[in-house]
């Protein structure tokens, strides 16, 4: 008969941590003392969300930074997907053991800064090399790294944006042209019904629906030129008469034009179709290269996606984080790995080895790099595209407004609502959630 | 006499009809799970059986994870718990079912409340819990909120108010301790429930995944669970093989136990039929 005496240990939890809180330190000072034989521990927690043997590429990296820096021991933690991870994250502050540093969905960012559990990189860096680093990424990356305000909360690690995929054997065998993917949304239609008739493909295109439609759904909209999200991710603008002819395009490729399955199309198995010579075209993220280039029995290509008013997609993917909870010497420590990581050779070497967009310009121009494009020139697309992505919605309170905005677009797909209803419902929805947040 | 057995036997039929359907829809993902596992990636989904099979998704999803050791501290755990469990289960349930003591009740109520609490939410404060113990990252810190089991108690206490006063009191006269009366009354007569709670229990801990990820933080803690879930890869769609094959690597001695030992339990549930 044991009842857990929860209550109690709470208690001489909290106590342990105000004990805790109070001592201070000079984070400066404390990693100088710091040496090989009793060096800074640090934590940092990682999610892997794409294939391969990651987890090696990660032990690679940080024993080389160990070696590097005696000083500085880091126990590298893989933590599940990016939501196991976020819940481990959220589990340790609570219960008083936070890691220094994670990689997280760079989303996270404003919710993050609401709970008050991360820091930003400028208070943290010490001198004009470290100040330097934080303006060394592309913008698009930083556009979900930075606030309104231009503080840096993230830093870039490992990124990605939307591109399409084609099969150039069912093109040429429908007498497309094999090395030419469409480049507006008319072309998309006519290509997509062309290889759909003369193949044996089912679909002629799949843009996937489940798990996180809004990404998708926003590579649409910015396509048709329209923004979704203020910077300060106080404001959505769902409602908007663009986003809702960006939301009728989607529908119609199915309900019109019959090139695109109806109702929801799995995430996760759309690259499988793609392998499988189910579908002529994919959209979906450049994390799929490696996936796809070592599974596809044909030729395929990689371009960016079709213009609609525009070129465009969002980005997406995971930063690193500084959490509050740590030293200032754990937070110094955690922020020179994380510029060791992200200098151009490791940024490139996690890039080739994982298909990410390698997120600072410099690492394209490594020899590693350089070699690994002239050989897989796909690869480069998605850097190319940079210059036509916007930044992710990335908003207070994320989790509910992902829901609202998901909810709302599978609504329409699957037919419950009309394109107009859903969206000026998901904005009202979303109004008064947000509205705490703006002054 | 023919009217009566003739209906019988159509029902039978259709019985035995309906057993086949679910038993197939019950076994048919575990079927697949096997078959992908050792299928070449390009031909995973389709049902030509004479090629492409091979053993290289096994191998690299072994090698992708220190396994041996995951699986080492997946059974200390399941083992080392269930026996936790029941050892405090037994003796809470023992106290609980025939003993009158101030407060019985609201214990047990307590104990019944446990049983409706969703784990999930308790994960920060078993976090807590477990880091000030000192026991975060470690195989009893993975075990330590799960060591009381209000299911143990609950099932074992329902077992022990069915047995019979008169072969207590047997044992009383006989000059029995009350230990004694519990280990050579009480728990033969309880064999099945407690073979059964340990199976139930095994399964759990040994599927069990998100808190296990949480608390522990290197490969010398952690539980098989957590070495398969990086191929359902989220971000690039499913790796099938990979995931398959990292399936059968989970559950294959779990299921290879059972089916070697499903003669025993299933003696064992009959026997207590019998009694």
């Amino acid at each position: 008969m044991r009842i857990r005496p929860t209550s109690t240990v709470a208690a001489v939890a909290a106590l342990a941590l105000l004990t805790a809180a109070c001592g201070s330190d000079d984070g400066e000072s404390a990693l100088e003392e710091a040496t090989a034989d009793n060096p800074i521990e640090i934590t940092m927690y990682y999610p892997i969300a794409v294939g391969g043997p990651l987890q090696e590429v990660v032990d690679g990296l940080i024993d080389d930074f160990m070696a590097e820096n005696p000083e500085i021991a880091v126990q590298a933690v893989y933590s599940g997907n990016y939501d196991e991870t976020m819940v481990s994250v959220q589990t340790a502050v609570d219960g008083g053991d936070a890691p220094v540093t994670s990689v997280l969905l760079s989303t996270e960012m404003f919710q993050l800064i609401d709970d008050d559990m991360i820091v930003p990189f400028d208070d943290v860096v010490t001198n004009d090399d470290e100040r330097e680093w934080l303006d060394s990424f592309y913008d698009a990356f930083m556009a979900n790294s930075r606030d309104h305000e231009g503080r840096t909360w993230g830093i870039p690690f490992q990124r990605s944006t939307i591109v399409q995929y084609w099969n150039k054997d069912l093109f040429e065998e429908a007498g497309l042209d094999p090395d030419h993917a469409p480049q507006t949304w008319d072309e998309l239609v006519e290509i997509a019904q062309q290889v759909q008739q003369e193949t044996g493909a089912r679909w002629g295109v799949q843009i996937p629906s489940s798990g996180f439609p809004y990404w998708l759904f926003q590579a649409l909209t910015t396509q048709n030129d329209v923004e979704i999200v203020s910077a300060d991710g106080t404001e959505v603008y769902f409602d908007q008469p663009a986003v809702v002819e960006a939301l009728e395009f989607w529908l119609s490729l199915s309900a019109d034009h019959g090139v695109h399955p109806s109702g929801i199309v799995d995430w996760g198995t759309t690259p499988e179709d793609f392998l499988q010579g189910q579908t002529a075209m994919i959209w979906t993220t450049t994390g799929n290269l490696t996936n796809v280039r070592d599974n596809a029995t044909f030729d395929f290509g990689v371009d960016m996606l079709p213009e609609g008013v525009r070129r465009g997609s969002p980005t997406g993917g995971g930063n690193f984080f500084l959490f509050a909870d740590a030293s200032e010497a754990e937070q110094v420590a955690a922020m020179r790995l994380i510029r060791y990581l992200t200098q151009p050779e490791q940024a490139a070497e996690w890039g080739i080895a994982t298909g990410y967009v390698a997120p600072l310009p410099e690492a394209w121009e490594t020899a590693a790099m350089e070699e690994y494009v002239s050989g897989f020139p796909e690869a480069a697309v998605a850097r190319d595209q940079l210059d036509y992505a916007v930044r992710e919605l990335s908003t207070y309170a994320r989790g509910q407004i992902y829901e609202i905005l998901n909810d709302a677009l599978q609504g329409a797909i699957v037919g419950d609502m009309t394109p107009e209803e859903a969206m000026r419902h998901a904005q009202e929805q979303a109004d008064n959630v947000l509205g705490v947040y703006q002054n | 006499m023919i009217r009566t057995s003739r209906l019988p036997r159509i029902s039978d039929k259709i019985e035995v009809g309906m057993a086949w359907l679910l038993g197939f829809l019950w076994i048919a993902p575990l079927v697949y799970v096997f078959w992908a596992a050792f299928r070449e990636p390009a031909v995973a989904l389709t049902l030509n059986p004479f090629q492409g099979w091979t053993l290289d998704n096994i191998e690299s999803v072994w090698n992708s994870a220190p396994f041996d050791r995951y699986f080492q501290n997946t059974v200390l755990l399941v083992t080392g718990l269930a026996t936790t469990q029941l050892v405090l289960g037994i003796l809470a349930a023992y106290a609980l079912a025939r003993y009158n003591f101030p407060g019985r009740d609201i214990l047990f109520a307590f104990v019944l409340l446990q049983l409706m609490i969703f784990p999930e939410i308790l994960l920060t404060e078993n976090f807590r819990l477990v880091s000030n113990l000192g026991l975060q990252d470690t195989i009893p810190g993975i075990a330590i909120p799960y060591a009381a089991s209000a299911f143990c108690i609950f099932l074992m206490r329902q077992q022990f108010k069915a047995v019979p006063k008169e072969l207590v009191e047997a044992a009383e006269i006989e000059g029995a301790s009350r230990l004694e009366t519990l280990w050579k009354v009480y728990l033969p007569l309880a064999r099945p429930t407690i073979v059964a709670f340990g199976l139930v229990s095994v399964s759990f801990h040994w599927n069990n995944f998100l808190w296990p990820l949480v608390i522990t933080r290197s490969p010398e803690s952690r539980p098989v669970t957590v070495g398969i879930v990086r191929f359902l890869s989220p971000e690039t769609g499913i790796d099938f093989t990979s995931l398959t094959a990292g399936t059968v690597i989970v559950v294959t001695p779990l299921l290879a136990l059972f089916l070697l030992t499903q003669r025993q339990f299933i003696q064992s549930f009959m026997r207590s039929g019998i009694k």
